[in-house]
């Protein structure tokens, strides 16, 4: 496994999966205000690279996200994404996302939900590809339910589902355990740990929980807020497969007080 | 209103009425077209510029049936909402009340009223007195029912907080209570006006002596077609006044009220 | 549970208030209160249901329900879909909004002379209650197209969807309560204009029998054929009330 770091010299654009390039972004609020979200952040994933996004709240983690998956424009700077435009890979189906809110639609079944992506993407209906991640995600039996029977964090297994139906070539998470107890977040995690090692997809997850970051990612970075800037990049050297007992060991507890300390607000360090 | 500002190019002035207009334009158009093309006997259609004719030279017969007919409409609408929201009030201020005439107004108010007209005009009598009782109780039943929503949709919390300052009934009613069922009861008005007008009108052609409906059936059994048509005109330049002021009545006063 | 109490209890006051007025209804008439033009509610249903007048009534219903059903059809059926023209070519929007806006506030009283010249007297009725339904549904329908959520555009657009796969799979879906809405609440439009289409010299249906029965004092007739168009209204609203709970409890 050699992925890529970012301080590694820079070779062509193409070789990235994702280049976040110096990019910032200015929101224009209603009154006419500006507000600068983000501001010079570079940001470099390699093919299937795994890097979690750790940040307090507001220091535009979902920016970058929105940006990488072309749900808004950079203001400055520039993203790519398999060296083109980000939305050519939208266009071409290849794009998995699952958002803070999981965006279900009211009036399809889970299962149906689920299989949005195929009829998007004019594709048939893979059932048994359907009926593994509900599995995968403890959903099984859930098939005919509607999102208003489900709990907050049921609602959010199912978009993961449906963010990994088409095995995408990007995946982007966007506090995807958010909704969860801890224990199912645990499950969770090692279960999506185990999708990702069988197809190696390139991920970019935005997370509040420094274990999470930890136990999943190849890198973890850190923000700092208003204006969203990185202040941190540590490479997690865990080999995989990893197991639920890493977490447990010396080095883990190092690294989260690392990264914990780091996400303090400036001044008490 | 200053004349064009800067960014404004008189094209600019087209486009916007262009994208506008449009719609309206064309029917005007289609019709003038329709009349000339086809070549109908003008006794059956008339021309458009022969109506406009008929307006600017008989403004005398136009304006004293439309005075009438807009007074009539007005007085109903005003006294029928006032009517309808002394009514919720009333309803308000019991739950059995409420739980009783609440039903009752929203099933009036989903029946097609203006079928009542007739029965309205036996019961009251041929006169004009009827047309006004009959946009009364046309326009009591959206007040009633938009008033009696609007006197239960408090701002959430509000009703606590009142409580907790030991307002008495009364104080919470004219503070909270009554203020909150405004927007509602502009509802009520904006969604009553075209119909107002309407039913006055209805009432005057089914058995008026005068006014703007009683003028419409008058000149439809003398094939004045001209005059039928000009009455359509005004009927509808009325109809539209009271629309658009009711509904920048409405847009005033929510904005006041936010 | 307490929730289930108060719900009976507002059922009952609104029985209780039905049952008065048709009480009053009765009392009234039957104590002349208001006249001889104020008929008991017994008597009108003595009338209405008397098998020498059914053939009359049989035949009215026929000639006006099938006006409000053509009418309520091909007006919902216009505007729905000029509000999805509207929501798919844009530019053409502001100018139809206004067509449809000047239209609602013509009053429909002005506008029979035209349908009786361009469609006929017996049609007239038919046009009026189209054009009612007409703009309650446009009305409705465009703004129901617009109420997919930003999160879900968002998701489509992640999709890769295209415009139409987003106006099958999203924008209409999210229409369909705000167009079940408009659909209950242009049922008694659409009886409205039926009726007063009759007024204009239909030679058939219940609207006309309002009229000559008000002309000829004919007090129960006057009663039953107001009845009947109100109940039939009512029943219809309620059936598009009905599916409207259903809609609402899936597409929202
Ligand atoms: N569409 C928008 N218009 C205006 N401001 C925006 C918009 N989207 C985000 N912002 C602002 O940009 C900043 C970053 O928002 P963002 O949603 O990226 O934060 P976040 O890091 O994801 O926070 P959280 O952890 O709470 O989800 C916030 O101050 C937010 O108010
Ligand atoms: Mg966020």
């Amino acid at each position: 496994m050699n992925a890529p770091l970012s301080s590694a010299p820079a070779t062509a654009p193409e070789a990235w999966a994702i280049n976040v390039d110096h990019v910032g972004k200015t929101f224009t609020l209603d009154g006419g205000k500006e507000l600068k979200a983000i501001d010079d952040v570079d940001i470099k994933i390699g093919q299937g690279e795994f890097v979690a996004l750790l940040g307090p709240s507001g220091c535009g983690k979902s920016t970058i996200l929105r940006l990488v998956a072309a749900l808004e424009d950079v203001s400055t700077g520039r993203v790519t994404v398999e060296g083109s435009n980000p939305t050519a890979l939208s266009r071409a189906h290849r794009l998995g996302v699952a958002f803070q809110d999981h965006a279900l639609l009211p009036w399809l079944t889970i299962r149906d939900n689920i299989a949005l992506p195929y009829k998007v993407a004019g594709r048939p209906v893979d059932d048994k590809r359907i009926a593994e991640l509900l599995a995968l995600v403890g959903l099984s039996g859930f098939e005919k339910a509607r999102p208003r029977q489900l709990s907050g964090g049921m609602r959010q297994r199912v978009s993961i589902a449906r963010a990994l139906v088409l095995k995408p070539d990007v995946l982007l998470l966007d506090e995807p355990f958010g909704a969860l107890d801890a224990v199912t977040r645990r499950h969770m995690n090692v279960e999506l740990q185990r999708i990702w090692s069988e197809q190696r997809i390139t991920t970019l997850l935005v997370t509040h929980s420094v274990e999470e970051a930890l136990f999943l990612a190849d890198r973890v970075i850190v923000m700092s807020g208003r204006p969203g800037r990185i202040i941190k990049e540590i490479q997690v050297p865990f080999a995989r497969p990893r197991s639920p007992d890493v977490q447990r060991t010396m080095e883990f507890h190092h690294l989260a007080d690392e990264l914990t300390l780091a996400l303090e607000p400036e001044g008490h360090h | 209103m200053s004349p064009v500002s800067q960014t404004r190019s008189p094209l600019d002035w087209v486009k916007t009425a262009i994208s506008r207009y449009w719609g309206v334009v064309g029917v005007l158009i289609a019709w003038q077209a329709w009349v000339t093309i086809t070549g109908v006997n003008s006794i059956v259609i008339p021309h458009p510029i022969n109506v406009v004719g008929d307006l600017v030279f008989n403004p005398g017969v136009y304006l004293a049936n439309a005075g009438q007919t807009l007074f009539l409409a007005a007085a109903g609408l005003i006294l029928g909402m006032a009517l309808g929201t002394m009514v919720a009030i009333v309803a308000w201020s019991s739950r059995i009340l409420s739980g009783i005439l609440v039903p009752l107004g929203l099933i009036f108010s989903s029946v097609p009223v203006v079928a009542l007209i007739p029965v309205l005009a036996r019961l009251l009598g041929y006169d004009v007195k009827t047309v006004l009782g009959i946009v009364i109780i046309i326009s009591f039943f959206p007040a009633f029912v938009f008033t009696a929503a609007g006197l239960k949709s408090l701002p959430p919390g509000s009703s606590d907080l009142f409580k907790v300052f030991g307002a008495s009934r009364w104080t919470r009613f004219v503070h909270l209570v009554l203020p909150s069922a405004v927007p509602n009861w502009m509802i009520a008005l904006r969604l009553s006006a075209p119909p107002a007008v309407l039913s006055a009108m209805l009432a005057e052609f089914l058995m008026g002596k005068s006014g703007l409906g009683f003028l419409f059936r008058q000149s439809a059994t003398e094939f004045a077609t001209e005059r039928a048509f000009g009455t359509s005109v005004i009927a509808t330049v009325i109809s539209v006044l009271c629309f658009t002021s009711a509904v920048a009545a409405e847009k005033f006063i929510n904005e006041k009220w936010k | 549970m307490k929730m289930t109490a108060e719900r009976w209890q507002s059922l009952t006051l609104g029985i209780v208030g039905i049952a008065l007025f048709l009480a009053a209804w009765e009392a009234i008439g039957v104590n002349r209160l208001a006249g001889l033009t104020w008929p008991p509610l017994s008597a009108v249903f003595q009338f209405m249901f008397d098998p020498t007048k059914a053939q009359l009534f049989i035949r009215a219903m026929e000639a006006s329900f099938s006006m409000v059903i053509l009418g309520y059809v091909t007006g919902s059926v216009v505007g729905i879909a000029l509000a999805g023209l509207v929501h798919v070519l844009p530019v053409v929007r502001p100018g139809m909004d206004r067509l449809a806006s000047v239209i609602h506030a013509i009053p429909a009283i002005a506008l029979a002379p035209l349908f009786i010249v361009l469609i006929s007297r017996e049609f007239t009725g038919m046009a009026i209650a189209a054009l009612n339904v007409f703009f309650i549904l446009y009305v409705s329908t465009t703004s129901g197209l617009n109420n997919s959520t930003a999160g879900h555009r968002d998701l489509f657009q992640v999709l890769g969807s295209s415009r139409t796969t987003r106006l099958l799979r999203l924008d209409l879906p999210a229409a369909l309560p705000a167009v079940v809405s408009g659909m209950k609440y242009s049922v008694p439009a659409a009886f409205i204009g039926a009726i007063l289409g009759e007024w204009f010299g239909s030679s058939r249906g219940l609207g006309l029998l309002m009229v000559s029965a008000m002309q000829n004092f004919q007090i129960p007739l006057l009663w039953s054929a107001v009845f009947i168009a109100s109940t039939a209204s009512l029943i219809v609203f309620g059936l598009m009330g009905l599916l409207e709970q259903f809609v609402y409890g899936r597409y929202k």
